[in-house]
């Protein structure tokens, strides 16, 4: 029997100022080892989910449990380490462009004190992957949207974190490279990392095979998976 | 339940202490870099948080000086007792040699009327006037020279005492101007202690402010390493690294003021005690006031940067 490392219970959150609810009760369990894609219409809630994980915003009610830690008990103090155990991949890359592609994968390393040799050799490793070892010395404004994302991908994964959550990973990406992104997280999802992937790209995940969560309005739409996710795409959601 | 990291997230490596080693030497380097890449404004901050630390600084040496000065001057400081004309030579003498004697005397001199005359033909210029009168007017005189270990009151209490005897007309003793001095400058003292107070809040809110500013050009920096999950404790550190900096910057441009002030007025000083026979000359900070400054210094900046810091990161929250 799997393992769950995302646990949503009866989630409910509504941002201060708003109109109404964003999430509206959300059941959703991620097991361990597994990769899903949640999708929706915009504003279907996928963000607020991924922004709950992260730890941006916490939930007005329900319970969000991540590797056991029930995510409202966390202490201010406690979510650094807890994100540090969370890597984090976003639509416009959030990469620092006064460092180089090294410094900014090595960020999450020298912020947990690695030593030297081990920073680069893991840099090294996760840009490898990526492959963008031969642009270690470059700055990020130098390289391509796809480059971009994939150093932010090697930022994410270079302290092989537990869940792996993508923000539209691929909205700013030609498709060409929105596939090549994708396949990455499932060589990461491969080797165990646990994926979550919040996207609007159903022509690719479609052929991918994984399970796909669709949001609708703010719910968890029971077995819609892909047929509720190409509805999308056809524009009749 | 409190968050576990995962095995694989392990810190693979050097131990705690290395670690934090390997932290500070990597946020000096950073930090230093970042001061050295923008001279221009560092000097400026520097500057002006030099001022503000050489402004007391310089006030604490002029305190120090005056206070050498007039503690010379109580070595020498003379009380002279002014005899009754019917007090003949040998009762003077008499008297002056009782005085030694006395406990708080360092020394007593005899001074006759024909000895007080020729001091006077000798020091004050006006010798001729002497010779215009028909006899001498200057009266005998005992010089006392108190014990310097005396307290003031214990020397008042002994200028007293001598001019309540019988043979004495007159006596005067030049200890209250020097009493006024020292009050005075028992009270600049005090001063110099409230300014040095205010402009430490002055280097606090300078450093303070560049730091904040440095802040607000970091946010998108601060928010992506909190996203990534740094801590506020390692976000701090080069902040903290920029105040040191700053206020040892600032410290050093104190030193070069004082320094300046010194060499500007290290000549007249010295031509003016020339005049009044005195080898005195100007006393530049001692080792412990450098420290005093550097240290001051130092401890504002990062107290400024913590201050500030501390504030502004709790504001930065990740969106």
């Amino acid at each position: 029997m799997s393992q769950a490392l995302v646990q949503f219970s009866q989630v409910f959150h509504r941002y201060p100022g708003g109109n109404g609810d964003v999430l509206k009760g959300v059941d959703f369990q991620l097991d361990a080892g597994e990769m899903v894609f949640l999708t929706g219409a915009s504003g279907a809630g996928k963000s607020t989910l991924l922004r709950l994980l992260a730890l941006l915003s916490r939930a007005n009610r329900g319970q969000v449990v991540v590797a056991g830690n029930n995510l409202a008990q966390l202490k201010r103090g406690q979510v650094p380490l807890y994100r540090q155990q969370i890597g984090m991949i976003f639509q416009n890359f959030n990469l620092l462009n006064d460092r180089s592609v090294f410094d900014n994968v090595a960020l999450p390393l020298v912020i947990r004190g690695y030593s030297h040799q081990d920073i680069g050799r893991r840099v090294r490793a996760a840009l490898d992957t990526v492959g963008l070892l031969h642009r270690e010395r470059a700055r990020p404004a130098t390289l391509s949207g796809g480059e971009q994302q994939r150093v932010g991908i090697a930022r994410a994964v270079v302290t092989k974190p537990l869940l792996l959550l993508a923000d539209e990973p691929t909205g700013n990406l030609d498709p060409v490279m929105a596939q090549e992104v994708m396949r990455l997280f499932e060589r990461f999802n491969d080797v165990g990392v646990s994926v979550l992937v919040a996207t609007h790209a159903i022509d690719l995940i479609e052929r991918m095979g994984h399970r796909i969560v669709h949001l609708e309005d703010g719910r968890v739409v029971a077995g819609a998976g892909m047929e509720a996710a190409s509805r999308l795409s056809l524009g009749v959601l | 339940m409190p968050v576990r990291p995962n095995a694989d997230m392990q810190v693979e490596g050097p131990g705690w202490l290395a670690r934090i080693a390997q932290d500070h030497a990597r946020v000096f380097f950073f930090s230093l870099g970042k001061l050295v890449s923008q001279p221009g404004a560092a000097l400026l901050t520097a500057a002006v948080i030099g001022i503000a630390l050489a402004l007391p600084a310089a006030l604490h040496l002029a305190v120090n000086n005056f206070q050498r000065l007039a503690y010379g001057w109580q070595d020498e400081l003379q009380l002279s007792l002014f005899l009754k004309d019917e007090v003949d030579e040998a009762r003077g003498q008499a008297l002056a040699e009782s005085f030694i004697k006395r406990d708080g005397v360092k020394q007593a001199r005899y001074l006759s009327r024909e000895q007080t005359a020729a001091e006077f033909r000798e020091l004050s210029g006006f010798g001729e006037v002497l010779d215009l009168l028909e006899r001498n007017p200057l009266p005998a005189v005992i010089v006392v020279t108190p014990d310097a270990s005396r307290s003031a009151d214990q020397v008042e209490a002994l200028a007293k005492e001598l001019a309540a005897l019988p043979e004495v007309e007159l006596s005067q003793m030049d200890q209250q101007w020097l009493q006024r001095l020292q009050t005075l400058l028992t009270i600049v003292e005090r001063v110099v202690l409230l300014v040095s107070a205010l402009l430490g809040v002055a280097v606090l809110v300078i450093v303070g402010n560049t730091l904040r500013l440095d802040i607000e050009a970091r946010r998108d920096e601060i928010e992506v390493m909190k996203l990534i999950g740094a801590p506020d404790a390692f976000i701090r550190l080069p902040f903290l690294y920029g105040g040191c900096w700053l206020g040892l910057l600032g410290s050093w441009v104190a030193l070069l003021m004082l320094a300046v002030g010194l060499a500007v007025l290290q000549t007249p000083a010295a031509q003016l005690a020339a005049l009044y026979h005195s080898d005195f000359a100007v006393q530049g900070p001692g080792a412990g006031t450098i420290l005093l400054i550097i240290g001051g210094g130092v401890l504002l900046g990062v107290a400024g940067a913590w201050w500030t810091v501390s504030r502004h990161l709790a504001a930065i929250e990740p969106s």
